[in-house]
């Protein structure tokens, strides 16, 4: 009877260990999640010391999906590193691994917002203009 | 009957351990050696540079009824340059946290790799400051040094240091540029030179130190390649025979404590310089800040070097800076 009873419990906990929901991850190991929010909520660029170089804060029109900064005048534009902030779960493709050269300003730079159900991508321009 | 008997006799075992557990042990003053003893601390830190001291803090005790201390000598593997000393007086520092000198004999005597004072007064114990000046012949070099103290009753103790190692770069301080008459720098002399000088040796310039305040834009204290765009060089005009498009990076954290001689623990060393990346590098460096600082690589790529702005003065039109440089090719 004992034995019976032991058997059944080890059953129970293996039914409830195969009924747990199982949490895909992207191939950078980050959590895919349900949430089908993408955009951009803050956006910063430092030059090669590591201060801001921005006059003002960025403008992003998140509808549009643009971001326009103007930076200072004399500002180093080949050694950018540009940093963004997004909406929860979401991640930045490409990813930013370093300095960004920005000097041909009639080119601006695109990331793409990939939302945290990394079904949704939308991608976004960076305007850069120079204070004269 | 047996094991009523074990049991209480095991109650008692651990009552007993647990009492001796608790039993304070009675504190002892530790029983000084009578031998002649000594320490030693470095108290110069970062990168040793040529010119620059190294300074130790040599500490020699006797019991006074052994005897009293005789001399304290300091050898080095390469003789110190002018300027090598062994402070002749220890410090007490007074209520007003003053340090007050006393001295132990007369000021030391350097004979080639030895520095030595000789003790004149009764003393039986005693801390001397050495002072090393680098010599230029230890450049690149390593160096270690022999602290010797010896006693009335015949006893000698040595302390050995090192090795150090000297590094290659040479250091600046303090340089002044001053907008429209000393403002061309030269990396190779580590010298600011005024406009007569730069048009005779435009090979030398490397830098130029401008100060403007336009309206629209931040232009202030500027760093600027004499091959900069003219819309960096605003009512300014370059002389043509300066060529030198020096490469510059921007830093603002990099405090070096030895230039900054602040209280920031970070020092640029040869590493640093060898191994600075300068790939896109532009030839300006606009608004300079004190505490900012830019890394700069020559145009003939010979040097690469450090610039720490000390301080700038917008009413002078002046920036005083500090420079690190190395030789790279």
């Amino acid at each position: 009877m004992k034995k019976i009873f032991i058997f059944q419990l080890i059953l129970v906990l293996f039914v409830i260990a195969a009924c747990k929901k199982d949490f895909p991850m992207d191939d950078d190991g980050l959590l895919i999640t349900n949430r089908s929010d993408c955009y951009v909520s803050a956006f910063e660029l430092l030059g090669a010391d590591f201060q801001t170089v921005r006059t003002k804060a960025a403008t992003i029109d998140t509808t549009a999906q643009t971001i326009n900064v103007e930076v200072f005048y004399g500002t180093d534009l080949k050694n950018l590193y540009p940093q963004f902030s997004l909406v929860i779960d979401a991640v930045l493709d490409p990813k930013i691994v370093g300095k960004v050269d920005f000097s041909d300003l009639s080119k601006p730079k695109e990331w793409t917002v990939v939302s945290g159900n990394r079904k949704v991508r939308k991608t976004y321009k960076v305007y850069l203009t120079v204070k004269q | 009957m047996k094991k009523i008997n074990f049991k209480i006799l095991m109650s008692l075992v651990l009552l007993a351990l647990c009492l001796g557990a608790c039993k304070d042990k009675e504190y002892a003053i530790p029983t000084a050696s009578d031998k002649l003893q000594n320490d030693l601390i470095k108290r110069s830190l970062g990168p040793n540079i040529v010119g620059g001291t190294i300074e130790f803090a040599y500490a020699a005790g006797i019991l006074p009824e052994k005897g009293k201390l005789t001399s304290m000598t300091v050898e080095a593997s390469i003789a110190g340059a002018t300027g090598t000393y062994l402070d002749h007086r220890f410090y007490n520092t007074n209520n007003s946290g003053v340090d007050v000198g006393t001295a132990v004999g007369d000021p030391s005597v350097t004979t080639g790799k030895t520095t030595q004072v000789t003790y004149t007064g009764d003393f039986s114990a005693a801390t001397l400051r050495y002072f090393y000046k680098i010599p230029e012949e230890a450049r690149g070099k390593n160096i270690s040094f022999t602290f010797t103290a010896k006693s009335s009753n015949g006893e000698t103790i040595s302390y050995q240091s090192g090795p150090h190692e000297i590094r290659n770069m040479d250091m600046a301080l303090d340089l002044v540029a001053k907008d429209g008459t000393d403002f061309y720098l030269s990396i190779a002399d580590m010298k600011m030179y005024n406009a007569t000088f730069a048009t005779a040796n435009p090979d030398k310039i490397d830098l130029v130190y401008l100060y403007r305040a336009p309206t629209n834009v931040t232009y202030l204290h500027s760093l600027v390649a004499p091959t900069a765009d003219p819309v960096y060089l605003p009512t300014f005009t370059m002389p043509t025979a300066l060529k030198n498009k020096t490469k510059i990076v921007k830093a603002f954290t990099v405090r070096d404590q030895q230039l900054a001689r602040l209280q920031f623990g970070v020092f640029v060393d040869d590493v640093d310089l060898r191994s600075k990346d300068f790939t896109d590098a532009p030839d300006f460096a606009i608004n300079m800040r004190a505490e900012g600082g830019i890394w700069v690589q020559t145009a003939d790529g010979k040097y690469n070097a450090y610039i720490y702005v000390n301080s700038v003065n917008n009413t002078t039109k002046e920036m005083r800076l500090s420079i690190k440089r190395l030789t790279v090719r």
